[in-house]
Order: C-alpha cells, then sequence, then structure tokens
C-alpha cells in the first residue's frame, strides 16, 4: 500500500527592500524573491506552484495571482501544510511555497513542499534498504510559542481547529516536526500529536516562559548501555545521524563493514552485541552520531561528560582527539583487550565503602555511578565469588553485559600495550569544559595530553558520579543523553540537582529496546525538550528528522563487502 | 515488620528513597505516583532494591515478570496491594 507524506526544505532568503523601519511587508516582493530562492523561475513551474502565506485568515481557494503563481493565506503553518497537501494529492500543483513571516521585519522563512508516494509499512524487505520516510509512525511533533501568554494561546487555538478535523491521510503526511512561526517568543509549547487522537496532546501541553534556557551538557554513555540494534530507527532516517554513522564505521575499514552489517540485521549477527568488538564500535558510532544530530539542530554544547568509553566521544567533541585517532584508539582497546582472559562486570546497589571488603584478587571498583550504584569488574572465576557473597549478604546485583573485566588491574597487560599504540597520537587541550570520570572532575591539560592517561582509562576506576556532581555544581544544565538506554539519564535524575529541578535530564533515546519507532518518537520527545526549554533550533535541520538519509546509506549498504 | 497491612504511597516513596541513596528533603511525595519510574531515575538495579526491600520488609513475594510491568509508582502499589503474595512467615 502506498500513501503520501510532505517533504520540506526551508531556506531563510534575506528579501530585499525589507527595512524595521520601512513600509510595511510587501507580499509581492516576498513572493518574489521566495520563489527565485527555491529556484521556481520559469511560468510552467509557476503554474504549477501554490504559495500559502501563513498569518491571516484562510482566503478562498481561488486566491489572486502574483507573479503567475496563485497565492492563498492561512492562519497557520499546519493549516498551510493540510492545503499544500490538498492541492498537491490533487494532481492541480507540484509546488507549494509556505511563506512564514511571523518573525518579524526582514524574516522569512519559505518552504517549499513537495508530495512523494512511500510506502505505508515501515518494514526492510531483504536486500532492500529501508523504506524512506516512516509515514507508519503515530507522532508528528508541533512547536509553537508566543510572546506573551495570549499569543500562545491563540496560536494553540488555530493549530487545534487545523490539526482537530484532519483525515489519517493528511496526519500521516505531515513532517516529523512542524515548527509553526519563525519568531521564537520565550511563551513555549510543544505536542507530540498521535494520529488516533491528535488534538489530545495539544491540549494536554504545558505552556512555559523559556526566556533563560539552561546550557547543554552532553553525556555519553560506554559498555554496558548497548543493545541489539540501538538507534537503528535513526539510520537512513536522518542524514547528520546517518553520515556520522557511517563516517565512523568507514574509518574501521572491512570491520565497520561487519559492524553495520550485525547492526543491521535482519540475520542474527556473527559477533553479539555485548562482545566488545560489537559493543565499544558501535556505541562510539551511535554516541557521536547523536551528538552530531543534536548539534546540526543549532545546539552548542558547554560541557561534556562520557562513561567509561564514552569519555572519548566526549574528547572527540572537544577537540583533544580527531575524530580518525579517537576511532583508531577505540580500536585498540578493543583489540588489546582481547587479549586479556574472559572477565566480567556486576552492578550492585551499594555504596563504594560498603563494597570495599568484598574485594578479591583482581576483582576491583571499575565505577563509581552514584551513591548507592558501584560497579566491580575482574577475572570470571573471581568475580562469581564476589557475586555469592554479595548475595549472600543480602545485595542486590545484576550483571553488567560485558566479556572484558574493564577498570579492573587484570587489564594492565592490555593498557600497557594500547599505551604503545597512543604513542603517535597528537592530543590538544579541551576547547571546551570535558568532564572526566577518571579524574572525578575537570580534565587537566596534562591530562588530555598524557597518552597514558587514555591508555590507563581500560584499567582504571571511573568517577562518574563525582564527576557528574562537578557538572552539576559548575552550573544549572539541561543534561541530554547521547546514547541508548538512558543509563546516565537514570543516574542523573536521582541527582540532587536534578531533583530540586535546578538542572534537568533528556536522554535521545528510550531506557529499553522498543523498536525503530519508539526511537523515532524519543528523539523527537527531546527537541520538544530542548525547544521548551528555550533553545532556538534550526528549522532547516528539523526538516530533516525522517525525511532523508537513506541516499547516503544506499551506497553503503550493509550486503557490501569490502569497503574501506 | 507489618505483615499483611497495605503498603501507602509514603511507605514506597521512602523505601524509593532509600533504595537510592535519595537525600532527605527531596522532592518524591504526592505527584509523582503517575511518573514512571524511568522519568524517577530508577534504572533495573534501582528497580530490583527497592522491590527486594519491599519483599523483605513487608512479607509479600512478587513475580519477576509482574514487576516489569509496573512502570509506575501507582502500579506498583497496586501490584503489590492486590497480587503481592503475603507470606504469613513473613
Amino acid at each position: 500500500m502506498l500513501c503520501t507524506a510532505l517533504t520540506v526544505v526551508t531556506l531563510e532568503p534575506t528579501v530585499p527592500g525589507r527595512d524595521p523601519a520601512g513600509p510595511p511587508p510587501n507580499d509581492r516582493q516576498d513572493v518574489v524573491t521566495t520563489l527565485a530562492a527555491h529556484g521556481l523561475t520559469g511560468p510552467s513551474a509557476r503554474a504549477r506552484t501554490v504559495v500559502l502565506l501563513v498569518g491571516g485568515d484562510s482566503s478562498p481557494p481561488d486566491g489572486p495571482v502574483v507573479e503567475g503563481v496563485v497565492v492563498r493565506t492561512a492562519d497557520s503553518m499546519v493549516r498551510a501544510l493540510v492545503l499544500a497537501h490538498a492541492a498537491l494529492t490533487d494532481g492541480t500543483k507540484d509546488v507549494a511555497l509556505v511563506l512564514d513571516r511571523a518573525g518579524g521585519p526582514g524574516t522569512v522563512r519559505a518552504s517549499r513542499v513537495t508530495l512523494r508516494g512511500v510506502p505505508w509499512q515501515d518494514r526492510t524487505a531483504p536486500g532492500r534498504p529501508p523504506s524512506r520516510g516512516p509515514v507508519a509512525d503515530t507522532g508528528r511533533l508541533l512547536l509553537w510559542s508566543g510572546r506573551r501568554a495570549s499569543d500562545e494561546t491563540r496560536t494553540r487555538a488555530q493549530l487545534r481547529s487545523a490539526v482537530g478535523p484532519m483525515t489519517d491521510d493528511t496526519f500521516r503526511a505531515l513532517p516529523a516536526v512542524v515548527s509553526c512561526g519563525p519568531g521564537a517568543g520565550p511563551v513555549r509549547a510543544a505536542a507530540l500529536c498521535r494520529g488516533e487522537d491528535p488534538t489530545a496532546a495539544l491540549d494536554a501541553a504545558r505552556a512555559v516562559v523559556a526566556d533563560d534556557p539552561r546550557p547543554v551538557a552532553l553525556l555519553f554513555p560506554g559498555q554496558g548501555s548497548q543493545h541489539t540494534a540501538m538507534a537503528a530507527g535513526l539510520y537512513t532516517h536522518e542524514p547528520v545521524f546517518t553520515e556520522a554513522v557511517d563516517t565512523v564505521l568507514d574509518l574501521m575499514g572491512d570491520e565497520g563493514a561487519a559492524v553495520r552489517a550485525d547492526w543491521l540485521g535482519p540475520h542474527e549477527p556473527h559477533i553479539a552485541v555485548d562482545d566488545v568488538r560489537r559493543a565499544q564500535p558501535l556505541l562510539f558510532a551511535v554516541d557521536y552520531a547523536l551528538g552530531k544530530m543534536v548539534m546540526s539542530w543549532g545546539i552548542r554544547p558547554t560541557a561534556l561528560l562520557g562513561h567509561s568509553a564514552g569519555e572519548l566521544v566526549a574528547a572527540t567533541f572537544a577537540g583533544v582527539v580527531s575524530l580518525q585517532d579517537a576511532v583508531m584508539m577505540m580500536r585498540a582497546r578493543v583489540r588489546h583487550a582481547l587479549s586479556v582472559p574472559a572477565g566480567g562486570m556486576l552492578a550492585v546497589a551499594a555504596s563504594e565503602a560498603r563494597l570495599r571488603p568484598y574485594l578479591i584478587g583482581e576483582v576491583a571498583v571499575a565505577a563509581v555511578n552514584t551513591g548507592l550504584q558501584t560497579m566491580l569488574a575482574g577475572p570470571a572465576a573471581q568475580l562469581f565469588t564476589v557475586e555469592k557473597r554479595l548475595r549472600e549478604d543480602g545485595h542486590t546485583v545484576v550483571a553488567v553485559p560485558a566479556t572484558s573485566p574493564f577498570h579492573s588491574p587484570a587489564m594492565a597487560p592490555a593498557a600497557d600495550a594500547v599505551e604503545r599504540d597512543y604513542a603517535g597520537i597528537r592530543f590538544r587541550p579541551p576547547d571546551l569544559a570535558l568532564y572526566s570520570g577518571y579524574a572525578g572532575e575537570l580534565m587537566s591539560e596534562r591530562d588530555a595530553l598524557s597518552p597514558r592517561f587514555w591508555a590507563r582509562q581500560i584499567t582504571d576506576t571511573v568517577y562518574f558520579g563525582p564527576a557528574l556532581d562537578q557538572l552539576l555544581a559548575a552550573e544549572d544544565m539541561l543534561l541530554v543523553e547521547a546514547g541508548p538506554r538512558q543509563t546516565l539519564a537514570s543516574f542523573a535524575r536521582r541527582h540532587p540537582a536534578v531533583r530540586s529541578g535546578a538542572s534537568a535530564v533528556v536522554a535521545m533515546l528510550p531506557a529499553r529496546p522498543d523498536g525503530p519507532a519508539t526511537d523515532r518518537r524519543t528523539v523527537l520527545g527531546t527537541v520538544a525538550r530542548l525547544w521548551t526549554e528555550g533553545h532556538d533550533l534550526d528549522g532547516s535541520a528539523l526538516d530533516r528528522l525522517w525525511a532523508d538519509g537513506s541516499e547516503h546509506a544506499a551506497l553503503r549498504s550493509p550486503v557490501a563487502a569490502g569497503r574501506s | 515488620m507489618s505483615t499483611g497491612s497495605t503498603v501507602t504511597l509514603a511507605d514506597l516513596t521512602r523505601m524509593l528513597r532509600e533504595s537510592a541513596g535519595e537525600e532527605e528533603g527531596v522532592d518524591l511525595d504526592g505527584d509523582v505516583l503517575d511518573v514512571s519510574f524511568d522519568d524517577l531515575g530508577y534504572d533495573s538495579l534501582a528497580m530490583l532494591q527497592v522491590v527486594g526491600q519491599i519483599q523483605r520488609e513487608y512479607g509479600v513475594r512478587l513475580p519477576d515478570e509482574t514487576i516489569a510491568d509496573a512502570e509506575t509508582p501507582r502500579a506498583l502499589l497496586t501490584l503489590i496491594n492486590t497480587t503481592g503474595e503475603i507470606s504469613q512467615a513473613g
């Protein structure tokens, strides 16, 4: 079954003669400029184009003609998209150009809207790339704002009247994110509407005054957060994410192609995702790609903190190492970790101090995550003994999916080998606040430049909790977890600074595996959270959500072997 | 040991606090009933700890497979107070 989806490409062209002190906006000038900006210049193209001006009451279907183009008005962006969909599906027009001028003098946001046919089902047939455009997703995110509460209420009412009577086909045709008005006012709201009852989320949305957004800190999880097909719902559905994943995997040559094939299936993976050879490269790629994506929306993080292997991703964004070197460093760790006899890791609901007496042999405190969550690691047999004693004493223990005893002395031979591999790397001082789990605070320049500091990360304890304390003590933050499973978000949500509301947390991916549509819905939730925090988001970047990305990926199909 | 008695929201929030090492004065009251455990920051380890403590303190037994379905404090309270098998031995 085929249905339709709207493809939106937004530009913000400069309109000549628009002067705040000059005469009121001139429709004709805006229309001419934006038609040219989108390359709609010839008479035949214009005959197949309809222009929709956002702002003002809806006009009759046979609106005035400007420069050979029919011009109509709509009271909101959503209404404009409904009118565009109608004009495009009945075949009278090929292109709808939506002009949104609510941003005030000098700004026009011009969206070129076209129609494409897409499979209704979002599924992957063997040997074929996933369908473009997840039309089967039920969520569409509406963002709106106002200068005052009354503006917000009015806009919400307009959206309600547009969304309420929408048919299922029209709703599904909407882009993933509809940003209503380029002039982002301080009173903000967001609604993740569902096709079955699109007005429910609109009515429930809470408007907030967001005039003082907290800066963003990115959190990157490490081994233990991986799961089968993590973030796969974003691959080929968002070009920045897709390209970033492919860049990382391509740096790994043939091995990267094998990692991608095991990640995307549909066959059983040759190497399980919990194996260090899959967990670490994939987590690196996914964490890095999520970071790139959130930055592409216009977010500039002011602080970075990674857990364990995630610290290398954070270091990449802080400019300490190049991406190429970071991938090489990650691969060296994996390679040398394999030479260490099998071990494991445990998460225990107890403080570091309570667990110290249980440590035997090479079993060590691997990570201090919160006051009452500590990880232990060590060789398999010793760790088993410790686990048994802990359980006998009534401690709550969970085995972490890891096959290597990371952050224990058992890794020492591997750390020495890794250090030799790191000798030629050019390290630079961090160019933004990079918090380190190994230092338990801001990473010093001395540590950042030391190959030994980086090599020792596989043997040393991760003091994530103390590092998070430092980060949240420095400034109230909006923490964004750029990785799967919400492990770090959970730690942060129990932090007093977050419980009290001084800082806040949002995670880009779901807490547990729930399929590709949930991956995408969780990302939309992150967009909503950043919006209601008061951050300004790049409209053209939001157009890319679920619209595209398969062209890039198709060149790197998991079945195409031998790429390097 | 309050074997057989009903577990209240106040009891549950106290145990949630203790199990996760929450500090006193941290807001975990009233309107958390319908907030998901994910959003409250209770990961699988913290949930196991909470449920273990409830089972010990109240002498109830909760089947593992039903615990995962209790996504909010309200759902967990309902589960404890309706399906939890009261062990008379405590």
